[in-house]
């Protein structure tokens, strides 16, 4: 199941464009990325807060909705947020390749 | 507060009276008493009641002093003292008689006492104004939190609220889902501790704040096992499987929404020659078949636009394997294998796809003879072979081109001995036609190195040579043979290029060369004089070519790894976009693809590195042509000009010997 894991991981990295992933916890630590350390602890911080913000939003709008998937695009890259309960799947890409 | 100070006074005075008049009383009740005693003798019909009081007395102590207590309350009722004394009072005050009842018990009843405890206000403050702001400095603060705990704690202690009101504002901002600290800290608690305190959305939040950056510090450090078994879990799979299929599906949507179709950009992309111009796209290699193999020659499928055939020179490295090799590779699909791999047994110089006949390549080898393989067959080996004889080609075989019209083509492969050879399709063992390429004036014949054909044209033709020399040929006529002769280079000509780009002015006289001597020149069939001089490379340019639609944009390439794409109305200084190639290995070869948007490039380590050039570059503008045509006259003003300097300078320098002169 972890090779699964790994897999598609490693299928999403080698993506054209792809600079790196980061998975988080609800806490914000992070559990698995493939950049450095400091740019992951960046990454996972700030973009936790705003992905929790997010949701606060779309909940204060409509207390039934829910957020499903957050994308910043901004001049030199994308970053693409997946947001659980428990996790937050983050990938920044650059999308001219 | 002030109040209770006076209220407490009160009650000290109060007590003090209440003191001082049990003193009297006692002092009064015993000179009675010691009144009394000698009274109680002669009065024997009080002896019950001495008796009485005797009994009384020796309880009576207490009972009198409370009955005189209550007695001096009563005696002072304007007084009010305080709550509590005063309504377990009052209860028994009804009770009490007047002054004289001295044995009169009290009336003693059980009172309720009120208590009422008033729990202090809880209050919530958020501090939203410095969200961002406090992540950077909490980010700072990380590394030391674990050292700052003690400093926190003895900070409250001492009840300073300056430090901490700026780590109160963050707390609540940082983590909103942590609502808890407000609970948590268990407000009367801290107000005992601050007694006085200002703020009081203040003291709630430190404690918890601390409590938090406890419980931050703990969460930074997950460890390595923690993370692995939290990968493990099934929530987790469950997790990412949504997540990444999502996520996968919007990375392979390569739609850019931020296209701006106006032109107007704010981007300060419009001069950036990095940024649009040329990218890399992607890298043809084949670690068995082109790996350390010089890319010779480059031709594109006339009926499937995405193929390209490319050869490839020995390979020094592996004697064993085929020195000559020819690969097929497709550029419509992201597949990085080459559709067909065909070798032979001497380097490949030239290669070309049979234009009428999508299924065979040719290829002329350094040994003079010219291979050709089929796509049909499975065989990697060439179907066909011309023989090593003289009839044939002796030299090596540094261009191969079919030209002609579907019903009526041969191939042409010039040797550098300057022999021409025109052959039939059908049959290799023996050229249809052979020509000796030699100039009139010399009877050394021409080292051909390259040839090329104008648009259009299948009799006349331009070669270049090793001399460094530029001839014009023509196939049939009575004239058959070298025509023209340019001077061009001072070295060896690598490529020869003719105009081929088509629009309501023709351009195909014009054709470009490039040499060993570092540069580039522009030539016109009409004229021997070059047009013009690129001298910007600083290394031997080894090939060059035009755009397929634009009709003043070219490519040439160095020994350096410099790709240079030239914009001749634009600027023909220097070059309008350039880059050094990965790695910076010799280029030898040069293509653009037809859709003229993309630049093949060949080096010297067997890698085709494909290019984009950037939409504004490569496309050309509707009045392209006449702003070329305009640019030609310059040029060739500017040269004639030139050539007047130098007549004038040559001149003055004739007519110099006496004084003045000139003209």
């Amino acid at each position: 199941m972890a090779s699964e894991v790994e897999e598609t991981l490693k299928r999403i990295q080698t993506h054209k464009g792809v600079i790196g992933i980061i998975i988080v916890n609800s806490e914000g630590i992070p559990i698995k990325t493939t950049l450095d350390n400091s740019t992951t602890v960046q990454y996972a911080g700030l973009i936790t807060q705003l992905a929790d913000k997010a949701r606060s939003t779309v909940r204060d709008i409509d207390p039934t909705n829910d957020l499903t998937f957050l994308r910043i695009r901004s001049k030199k890259h994308e970053i693409m947020v997946a947001p659980d309960k428990e996790y937050l799947l983050i990938v920044i890409q650059n999308p001219s390749g | 507060m002030a109040d209770r100070r006076a209220e407490l006074e009160r009650k000290k005075q109060k007590l003090a009276m209440i003191r001082e008049e049990k003193e009297r009383r006692k002092r009064e009740r015993e000179a009675k008493e010691s009144e009394d005693v000698p009274m109680r003798v002669t009065r024997p019909d009080k002896d019950l009641r001495t008796e009485t009081e005797e009994l009384l007395s020796s309880l009576g102590i207490p009972l009198g002093s409370e009955g005189s207590v209550t007695r001096s309350l009563n005696a002072t009722p304007d007084t009010s003292l305080s709550p509590i004394p005063d309504q377990s009072l009052s209860s028994t005050q009804s009770g009490t008689g007047p002054v004289k009842s001295l044995r009169k018990q009290p009336k003693l009843s059980v009172v309720s006492v009120h208590q009422a405890n008033i729990p202090p206000k809880e209050s919530v403050t958020y501090n939203k104004q410095t969200q961002t702001a406090s992540t950077t400095v909490d980010r700072e603060a990380h590394p030391l939190d674990y050292y700052k705990w003690d400093d926190e704690f003895q900070v409250e202690e001492e009840g300073e609220g300056c430090s901490l009101p700026s780590k109160n504002l963050e707390s609540p901002s940082i983590y909103p889902r942590h609502n808890t600290p407000h609970k948590v800290a268990g407000l009367p608690k801290v107000e005992m501790v601050r007694p006085a305190s200002a703020a009081e959305g203040d003291t709630p939040m430190t404690p918890g704040h601390t409590e938090q950056q406890k419980e931050e510090k703990i969460k930074v450090d997950l460890s390595e096992e923690e993370k692995q078994q939290i990968m493990m879990s099934e929530e987790f799979h469950i997790f990412f499987g949504k997540a990444s299929r999502i996520v996968e599906r919007a990375l392979y949507e390569d739609l850019d929404i931020c296209v701006d179709y106006t032109g107007t950009g704010e981007e300060q992309e419009g001069d950036d020659k990095s940024g649009i111009r040329l990218l890399l796209n992607r890298c043809f290699t084949d670690d068995r078949w082109s790996k350390n193999r010089t890319i010779t020659s480059f031709d594109w499928s006339a009926q499937f636009p995405e193929l390209l055939v490319a050869s490839y020179n020995n390979n020094e490295d592996v004697p064993h394997d085929p020195d000559g090799v020819c690969l097929i590779w497709n550029m419509k699909f992201k597949k990085t294998t080459p559709e067909h791999i065909f070798h032979c047994q001497s380097p490949v110089m030239a290669a070309c796809f049979a234009k009428f006949h999508p299924n065979l390549i040719l290829g002329g080898t350094y040994s003079g003879q010219i291979v050709l393989w089929d796509n049909r067959s499975n065989k990697r080996t060439p179907v066909q072979r011309s023989p090593l004889s003289a009839s044939a080609h002796t030299h090596p075989v540094y261009c191969v081109q079919v030209v002609g019209t579907q019903n009526a083509h041969n191939l042409i492969s010039i040797s550098t001995d300057g022999k021409f050879c025109t052959w039939s399709l059908d049959m290799l063992s023996a050229p249809q036609d052979t020509m000796e390429l030699t100039h009139q004036k010399q009877s050394r014949a021409v080292a051909v190195t390259s040839l090329s054909f104008p648009y259009g044209e299948f009799n006349n033709f331009v070669v270049g040579s090793e001399e460094g020399s530029v001839y014009t040929a023509c196939r049939h006529g009575s004239k058959a043979g070298v025509m023209d002769m340019f001077e061009a280079h001072q070295g060896p000509v690598t490529g020869v290029d003719t105009h081929r780009a088509q629009g309501h002015i023709d351009f195909s006289h014009l054709f470009l060369t490039s040499s060993i001597d570092w540069t580039v020149k522009l030539w016109s069939l009409k004229d021997t004089k070059p047009l013009y001089s690129f001298e910007d490379n600083g290394d031997y340019v080894y090939d060059v070519s035009w755009s397929p639609i634009h009709p003043a944009l070219f490519a040439c390439v160095d020994g350096m790894g410099r790709l240079d794409v030239w914009n001749l109305t634009n600027d023909t200084e220097l070059p309008t976009a350039s880059l050094v190639v990965d790695g910076s290995p010799a280029l030898n070869r040069v293509v653009w693809t037809p859709t003229g948007h993309q630049v093949v490039v060949g080096d010297d380590a067997g890698k085709i590195w494909i290019y984009d050039v950037g939409e504004q570059l490569a496309s050309p503008k509707s009045n392209e042509w006449s702003v070329f045509m305009h640019t030609l006259q310059e040029l060739q003003n500017n040269q004639v000009d030139q050539d007047l300097d130098v007549l004038t300078s040559l001149s003055s320098s004739i007519f110099s010997s006496p004084s003045t002169g000139i003209r």
